[in-house]
């Protein structure tokens, strides 16, 4: 189907059902607990490699956080709450902890928990002191500038929502990045999703398995502009670029919004940037739960 | 909202129990019953109907119109509901609540909320000294709620307290916080002689301390974040009951060095 002279293929996204947590950093300033925040999501773009996908959600005003000082929320998805809990356990320690003036809160209400200050609380050293009001338990860590504060547990879902996906097509390499950058921009405004790959854009689709034995996952050859004429491409040949944008989202319509918003995104920029198509990436349907149809979610 | 009034006849010539009135212990009961109930301290054995004028059906909220500082353990057990007190309270009000609210539109004697639970006490006139302390034979003060006294409180507010919250937006009477193990005790207008006296574990924060004990330690002005956690919860949770907003910046003293010290004294003036 045509739509604003781009393309949008008759074919749909295939996501998968994960566990996800998540926190709220604060800090003296806005600068400070985005710094904790970009901190902890690193090395969090896909659990294939990472454990967890990891990113911001959005920032906090101070009248939205527990302590009343600017915060950003982060999401963590993975394959389990059990593997989230040791990801949870080390970003927040080693990114945290050790941020200027930060403070870290449950970022996702949830009947389960799942453990978040019962690890950092230890590294002080026996100085630690807890403070329960209502049916919080926040930790009190003493530092060099002063105390961590960390709640004791977070929220924990099962049926969180990871790989929803937009493939974006386009015939000059740098228009398609600004095109896919703007839609990035516009997904960061949905609430409960995160784009985990670098500044939200992966360049490097994979497909399931490889030639090699080890290997989980490797290049998606058919989406690959100079394998064009090699293998079988899905690609045409005023395609010299396709960039993907990945979302987790905590429920399935969250991730279903995120698309919808980047797809009606790219519909509007990149006409003018020399996009021509959007597809999404799918297993053909056996392996996800979920299938997000794109012919579903123009605007 | 449906409810039980309980009116004074006259001022009772002996102390009261009071601790049946609660609307889960009324809930199932037939008036007959209700008037029977013996809420007496002698042998006189005094009941229900001999004291009160019953109105009302059964609810969710029982008020005591009429109260006396001899009206003793009033929502004693109190779980789930409101209970109203037009007047004063005796000694031990709120002993043992697990839940529910007791609005105490009056004053109330000692040991108010003593091993409370759970559930909100509030008081608009002032408290005698114990609250949130602990009643004989158990090993711990109030373990939780919150209690709020618009006015001044007695001695050893939260004595042995382990959870749990205590506001006075007056002042505080001496040995606040006395053998504490946990929990807060906020007052507004600051602490009598020797807060927190062999004070295990918990915060007491307040204007100013009347006179400190030599087993706390200075350890400065801080700027602590936790205090903003405590002054949203309190706002949240306490609506118009709450206190002012905590200043953030506080001397801290550590202590009582006396005991293990890891408690602390927290002057905002």
């Amino acid at each position: 189907m045509m739509a604003r002279a781009i393309t949008v293929d008759d074919t749909f996204a295939e996501a998968f059902t994960m566990a996800a947590t998540g926190v709220v950093i604060t800090a003296d300033s806005e600068k400070w607990a985005r710094q904790a925040a970009i901190t902890m999501s690193g090395f969090g773009t896909s659990v294939i490699g990472c454990g967890a996908e990891v990113g911001i959600d959005r920032e906090l005003s101070p009248s939205e956080t527990p302590d009343g000082r600017p915060g950003v929320r982060v999401l963590l998805f993975g394959f389990s709450s059990d593997a989230l809990l040791p990801q949870l356990k080390n970003r927040v320690g080693q990114c945290v902890l050790t941020s200027p003036g930060s403070a870290c809160y449950a970022g996702v209400e949830s009947d389960t928990k799942i453990a978040l200050g019962s690890g950092p609380r230890f590294f002080g050293d026996g100085y630690q002191s807890a403070k329960t009001l209502g049916k919080t338990r926040y930790w009190r860590v003493p530092v060099m500038d002063g105390e961590f504060i960390i709640e004791e547990t977070t929220g924990v879902v099962s049926d969180a929502v990871g790989g929803g996906n937009l493939l974006i097509l386009g015939s000059d390499r740098a228009g398609l990045l600004r095109t896919t950058e703007a839609a990035v921009a516009a997904i960061s405004a949905v609430p409960d999703v995160i784009t985990p790959f670098p500044g939200g854009i992966v360049r490097s689709g994979s497909k399931v398995g490889s030639k090699y034995d080890g290997m989980v996952a490797s290049t998606n050859d058919a989406y690959c502009p100079t394998l064009r004429g090699t293998v079988k491409s899905e690609l045409g040949p005023d395609v010299v670029a396709v960039l993907e944008i990945v979302i987790d989202g905590l429920t399935p319509k969250s991730v279903a919004d995120a698309m919808r918003t980047g797809l009606s995104t790219v519909l509007q920029v990149g006409p003018a940037e020399g996009v021509t198509r959007v597809s999404a990436g799918n297993y053909g349907g056996k392996l996800g739960q979920h299938h997000y149809k794109l012919q579903e979610l123009l605007p | 909202m449906s409810g039980l009034t309980f009116q004074l006849k006259t001022a009772p010539a002996e102390r009261l129990d009071l601790s049946p009135l609660t609307p889960s212990k009324l809930a199932n009961m037939a008036l007959t019953e209700m008037l029977g109930t013996v809420i007496g301290s002698t042998k006189r054995r005094l009941t229900v109907g001999d004291v009160f004028t019953v109105s009302g059906q059964p609810g969710d909220t029982v008020t005591i119109a009429g109260g006396t500082e001899r009206l003793d353990f009033i929502g004693g057990g109190l779980d789930k509901g409101t209970l109203i007190v037009e007047g004063n309270a005796g000694i031990c009000a709120g002993r043992g609540m697990s839940g529910g609210r007791l609005e105490i539109r009056g004053s109330a004697g000692p040991w108010l909320g003593a091993s409370l639970k759970g559930g909100l006490i509030s008081v608009k006139g002032s408290a005698g000294g114990h609250v949130g302390g602990w009643r004989a034979g158990e090993s711990f003060g109030m373990i939780g709620g919150t209690v709020v006294i618009d006015g001044d409180a007695g001695a050893r507010v939260g004595d042995r307290m382990r959870r749990g919250t205590i506001i006075i937006k007056g002042r505080c009477g001496t040995y606040a916080g006395s053998r504490m193990l946990g929990g807060t005790i906020l007052a507004e207008q600051g602490f009598g002689a020797k807060p927190g006296v062999l004070l295990r574990r918990g915060t007491l924060i307040g204007s100013t301390a009347e006179e400190m004990l030599p087993t706390y330690a200075d350890s400065g002005k801080h700027d602590l974040a936790i205090l903003n956690i405590l002054s949203k919860y309190l706002a949240d949770s306490l609506g118009p009951l709450a206190p002012a907003p905590i200043p953030s910046t506080v001397r801290k003293f550590a202590g009582d060095l006396a005991a293990i010290g890891k408690g602390e004294i927290l002057l905002t003036a």
